[in-house]
């Protein structure tokens, strides 16, 4: 295991899928830091040199993620509620905000949506 | 999908704007859809929700958002035994 700026790598997958693991890069920003290092695509991280690591966690030290991109979600859901806007009052009651039906279903809304208002109860 | 740039803000005109905001009186209006523009900070709005017209004191943070998202439209389900009450 690869230990990177909080977070711990797996050595046996692919660098570009390995970076997944961190909240806030998924498949295409990826291969887009990939591509900017000169990283082959099937390079697992275990074949990464040295050189190679110190460029990497230089990008991502540069880039928001994890706890800082968590705060910056938080903070713009809890800013629309204070503002009273319709989308704030829907992340208040755990309820879709992009005008989905909640006849039924509205499963994914209601088990992420609240979080935010729930941790702070 | 967000609307296109080149169309600008849709917003309708307030023609007492100005004396709506030097006195502060709120200026009752149905247009839920209109976006709110930098010129209108500090004005008061009463806005109709399809029953009321509810109250909004704009602020600098609001301005982008459209009138209506202020005033929500629907009530929240509540239980109640009998019907008639």
């Amino acid at each position: 295991m690869l230990y990177l700026l909080g977070v711990n790598l797996p050595d046996y997958k692919v660098v570009s899928v390995a970076l997944r693991y961190f909240y806030g890069i998924g498949p295409k920003t990826g291969e887009q830091i990939c591509h900017r290092l000169s990283i082959h695509r099937q390079c697992k991280l275990q074949d990464l040199t040295e050189v190679q690591i110190n460029e990497l966690s230089e990008v991502l030290s540069k880039m928001k993620l994890e706890a800082d991109l968590r705060r910056d979600v938080r903070e713009n859901i809890v800013r629309l509620k204070n503002l009273g806007t319709y989308v704030g009052r829907r992340h208040m009651f755990g309820l879709p905000v992009h005008g989905q039906n909640t006849r039924q279903n509205g499963k994914t809304a209601k088990r992420l949506n609240a979080r935010v208002f729930r941790r702070q109860v | 999908m967000p609307r296109s740039v080149w169309k600008g803000p849709f917003f309708v005109n307030f023609p007492n704007l100005k004396q709506a905001i030097e006195r502060s009186i709120p200026i009752k209006t149905d247009a839920r859809a209109c976006t709110i523009l930098p010129s209108f900070v500090g004005a008061r709005f009463l806005i109709h929700n399809g029953k009321d017209y509810l109250p909004l004191a704009v602020t600098e943070d609001m301005v982008g958002r459209k009138l209506g998202e202020f005033a929500p439209t629907r009530k929240r389900f509540s239980y109640r035994q009998t019907k008639n009450k």
